[in-house]
């Protein structure tokens, strides 16, 4: 059987049969150094990537592999220290709510109910919108993972797993076209876990934004993602490999998990992660 | 190896501050051998702790016990330590002095120099020579755990007991110390129970998986054996051709138990949301108000009798039930007005639960359930008598006259894929002769059955004790083969309804069922025999001639003096009413043997929803039975062939006629029926 892993560094444009498509969101040699009291520290380094519109990707590593000064620099929080970071050929300058980041604390107001979070975060990215309107975004993304019981209650009155979809429901109702995910489930038990990533797929496929996730699970990445970039060890860490995955949508956990490719792409993954470029986390 | 630890039938509750009782495992029944690597696996609140707990002697179980070399646990011990996910360390004490307060605590008597080198041998053990005079808060989290787990070992326990010992480490950083855990382990020989959530890490260091149900009452679901050999490399063991094929059993049952969970969550929200409200007309009514009508379906036969007595002592109104007896004479008319709503449950073949929920034979699915057996036994093979002029006396000689002849048997069933049809298949196929080319069957309304034999349209027919008794008395024919000699104490008929109509009329289901188990004591008591026949007797039920049927020695017609007789069924004694999901894995097994159906890889999920084990202890309970706790040992058919429910497809490559067992995960339907409608969001 052939694989479907592509060892390619860098992925030449059009290289899927999609010629001609302007990468949206583009990496070009970047670098990102630091100042330590210690002198330089060289995070990054000629980090190259091509992201398309639509597409989902999820970037994995160790810890300090750099992952989360990538997001940064998307989200804008971080001005790379060499080469650039470019939305639709822009070079990104500073945070916008056309890019949404939802980290594994949540981040909500709270003092504010469910149902206010999501609101505010919409008055603020879409003032244009009317009030009638408006509330139908709110009510609507709140549905859509199933928050409509618990819009009028407080983030401390409810489970990490509803303050985590909240935090989703926001960031999807600000309708952004790229959305970061710092591993926003990290936090979660098993069964919450899987579920939000269901409903984390059902509500891309609606609005289908660009989405760059950091996950530490190589089965939520196999799950959610169009390709996934393995990072090398920092410092000076860089993408060592990029995988694409070839499950079909909408996906079935379960039935994914029964295709054979699965256990191929996973144990290539994780060959990657601890025999290439292992790193003594113990 | 000899068994070092045996959880015997341990139920363990809890009392909550409202008076009521949470029962967080329940019947598990579990024994570990020396030296095997045993963990425990189900999502949060399987009471996978609580199991722990009970092992290490923290806690006692509120019934049975566990026994560690034969002895009783009953309080904590040296023998066994345990190691929990938060380390547990002294914070203010160094790696060396957190080890050495063990050793000091348990080898009293050992001299100062003994101690140390114990000390220092288990601190190179876990590798932490370099680190044996830092404090905890120096130390990263695996080590810390590695400090954890020689304390534990340095007193040499005889059990391990780690609870989820890497769950507070990063994924992809538990690696290495799974690696070194399962090393040590082996070098030290020690017998470990590990409670973990982590698919991958449960794989790679033990011998077997034990996967727990959802709780409350979580129980055994299913044991994995891991055959991988050792010793295992983490990275290697993942390239093993069989390990995705293993790792898809512990995700299936996870996921099924997952979306059980789901189910029940939503299945309690209406009835809580009712609650207030006092709507609530067919759950939990109070005895003043109207009874509840349960319109029941049934065939005739002697596996009414339990119906029959429990109406004419009045059972059912006692529990203020109002059940109304529905006569068929053909099954498939009765499972359409089952499916049809027209009745509310039906006494059927035990195969039907399943054959409903699956949709089998081109039909679409149905969420049927059972809670309980309502007779088991009591079936005959009846040959036309022209075979016993021609010597057909055993199975054996019926193959050979149809190894000679070209023509096909043609036997007669009362419905396709019954409890009956797979019993006369299997012993068919053990006696040799091919269920599939050399006979063709017949689907008949059993009242049917004689009159075909005299016609000669067919040659034989299975039935029941009544129908077969019948025949053999008018001369026409004999039994051949009893059930008993294919599968004594067989599930034969079951309490089959819509899994909606279960949730939304549960009081009334218990009620009817206990009043029905009652009832089925009394039938199994010989000296009601004289009561029961004349019950039966009346137009309503069998009429006359079911005299016949219920005397005690009917012999097969055979015309031998003694001996085989036709069998008795089984209404109450030897865990009659229990609701086995290990028999409804063989039934699963054995319409997969056909082909009518794959063998579903989410057999599990099925299972527990279609045998609902836990209504059956509830109705047992309610009639003042004592409970019937799930039994998970394999057990054999009469041809000794071994059916373990954890392993049915080395059971059916085991089968004569059986071709290579397709696997599929089977689409259950969904049971959202029009009474248990939500609003829709």
């Amino acid at each position: 059987m052939s694989t479907q892993i592509s060892p390619d560094v860098a992925p030449v444009p059009g290289a899927d049969g999609q010629a001609g498509n302007q990468p949206f969101l583009e990496f070009r040699e970047v670098g990102q150094v630091f100042a330590t009291q210690r002198g330089p520290f060289e995070a990054l380094s000629q980090i190259n990537l091509q992201v398309k519109q639509s597409e989902f990707v999820c970037v994995i590593g160790h810890s300090g592999c750099g992952k989360s000064t990538l997001l940064n620099m998307v989200s804008g929080f971080l001005k790379p220290s060499s080469g650039e970071v470019l939305l639709r050929g822009e070079p990104i300058g500073r945070p916008g709510p056309d890019r949404m980041v939802v980290f594994q604390n949540y981040s909500l107001l709270p003092w504010q109910t469910v149902e206010q979070n999501v609101d505010l975060a919409v008055r603020s990215a879409r003032p244009e919108l009317a009030v009638q309107a408006r509330a139908a975004v709110v009510e609507h993304h709140l549905e859509m993972v199933g928050l409509i019981e618990a819009r009028s209650k407080r983030p401390d009155e409810i489970s990490g797993g509803m303050r985590q979809r909240v935090a989703i429901a926001r960031a999807f109702a600000v309708s952004p076209q790229v959305l970061v995910l710092d591993e926003p489930f990290g936090a979660l038990d098993a069964i919450t876990k899987e579920e939000l990533q269901e409903e984390l797929l059902t509500i891309w496929r609606e609005q289908k934004p660009t989405v760059l996730m950091i996950t530490h699970d190589i089965d939520e990445a196999l799950f959610l993602a169009d390709r996934v970039v393995m990072m090398t060890n920092g410092p000076s860490a860089t993408i060592g490999e990029i995988v694409q995955v070839p499950f079909e949508r909408p996906r079935r956990f379960e039935a994914i998990q029964a295709d054979p490719r699965y256990g191929e792409l996973r144990n290539h993954a994780l060959d990657f992660l601890y025999r290439r470029h292992a790193h003594d986390d113990a | 190896m000899a068994t070092l630890l045996t959880v015997d039938n341990v139920t363990q509750s809890f009392s909550l501050p409202n008076g009521s009782n949470y029962i967080a495992i329940k019947d598990i029944d579990l024994e570990i051998k020396d030296g095997e690597f045993v963990s425990l696996i189900g999502h949060s609140g399987c009471g996978k702790s609580t199991l722990l707990n009970l092992m290490a002697g923290l806690a006692q179980a509120s019934q049975g016990g566990i026994l560690m070399n034969g002895r009783q646990i009953t309080d904590p011990g040296p023998d066994r330590m345990v190691v929990f996910q938060n380390y547990s360390l002294l914070p203010w004490q160094s790696v060396r002095q957190n080890i050495a307060l063990a050793v000091d605590a348990v080898m009293a008597d050992a001299s100062g120099e003994e101690r140390s080198a114990v000390v220092e041998a288990n601190i190179k053990l876990v590798g932490l020579s370099q680190a044996a005079e830092k404090r905890p808060a120096e130390l990263s989290g695996g080590m810390k755990q590695r400090v954890a787990i020689a304390r534990a070992l340095a007193i040499r326990p005889k059990l391990l007991l780690l609870d989820e010992p890497f769950g507070a480490l990063d994924a992809l950083t538990r690696g290495n110390l799974q690696q070194q855990l399962m090393q040590i382990c082996q070098e030290a020989g020690v017998t470990t129970v590990m409670v973990t959530h982590d698919v991958d890490e449960a794989l790679l260091l033990s011998d077997r998986v034990v996967m727990l149900t959802n709780g409350p009452e979580a129980g055994i679901g299913q044991i994995l054996k891991v055959p991988l050999a050792r010793p295992r490399q983490r990275l290697e063991v993942m390239e093993h051709p069989d390990y995705y094929a293993l790792r898809g059993e512990l995700i299936g049952f996870l996921q099924q138990q997952r979306r059980l969970r789901q189910r029940r969550g939503e299945a309690k929200a209406p009835r809580l949301a009712g609650a207030g409200t006092g709507a609530r007309p067919s759950n939990g009514a109070p005895v003043s108000a109207a009874p509840t009508t349960i319109r029941l379906g049934y065939l005739p036969g002697l596996d009414i009798a339990p119906l029959a007595l429990a109406l004419d002592r009045g059972f059912f109104r006692e529990q203020n039930l109002n059940v109304v007896p529905i006569v068929f004479s053909r099954w498939q008319q009765l499972e359409e007005k089952l499916k049809a709503g027209e009745l509310d449950g039906a006494i059927t073949s035990a195969t039907t639960p399943l054959a409903l929920t699956l949709g089998l034979h081109g039909k679409s699915g149905w969420p049927a359930i059972t809670p309980m057996t309502v007779t088991r036994n009591g079936n005959a093979l009846c040959m036309a008598r022209r075979y016993l002029d021609a010597g057909v006396r055993s199975g054996r000689e019926l193959a050979a006259l149809l190894n000679a002849q070209a023509a096909p048997l043609r036997l007669a069933i009362g419905q396709k894929g019954s409890m009956q049809e797979l019993l006369l298949r299997h012993w068919l196929a053990s006696v040799g002769i091919d269920p599939d080319r050399q006979v063709t069957w017949i689907t008949l309304s059993p009242l049917a059955m004689q009159a075909a034999l005299v016609n000669g349209e067919i040659d034989g027919f299975i039935a029941g004790r009544y129908r077969v008794a019948q025949a053999v008395e008018a001369g026409l024919a004999y039994g051949l083969a009893t059930d008993l000699e294919i599968w004594s104490g067989h599930p034969e008929k079951v309490f089959t309804c819509h899994e909606g109509w279960a949730d939304s009329h549960q009081d009334s289901l218990l009620a009817f069922c206990a009043a029905l188990m009652r009832a089925g004591q009394l039938c199994d008591d010989g000296a009601q025999r004289e009561t029961l026949v004349g019950l039966l007797s009346r137009p309503q039920w069998l009429g006359v001639s079911s005299a016949v049927a219920l005397q005690r020695q009917i012999d097969l017609g055979t015309g031998e003096p003694a001996g085989n007789r036709l069998p008795l069924n089984r209404y109450h004694s030897d865990r009659a009413h229990s609701a086995n999901p290990a028999e409804g894995c063989w039934i699963l097994s054995q319409f997969s043997r056909w082909g009518w159906s794959p063998f579903p890889s989410n057999r599990v999920e099925l299972l527990s929803r279609v045998y609902r084990s836990d209504l059956c202890a509830s109705a047992l309970e309610r009639a003042g039975f004592p409970a019937l706790p799930t039994d998970r040992k394999p057990f054999a058919l009469a041809d000794g062939l071994s059916f373990d429910q954890d392993d049915p497809l080395a059971y059916l490559k085991a089968l004569p006629f059986t071709g290579q067992p397709v696997v599929a995960s089977l689409p259950l339907p969904d049971s959202a029926s029009a009474d248990r409608s939500l609003p829709s969001p």
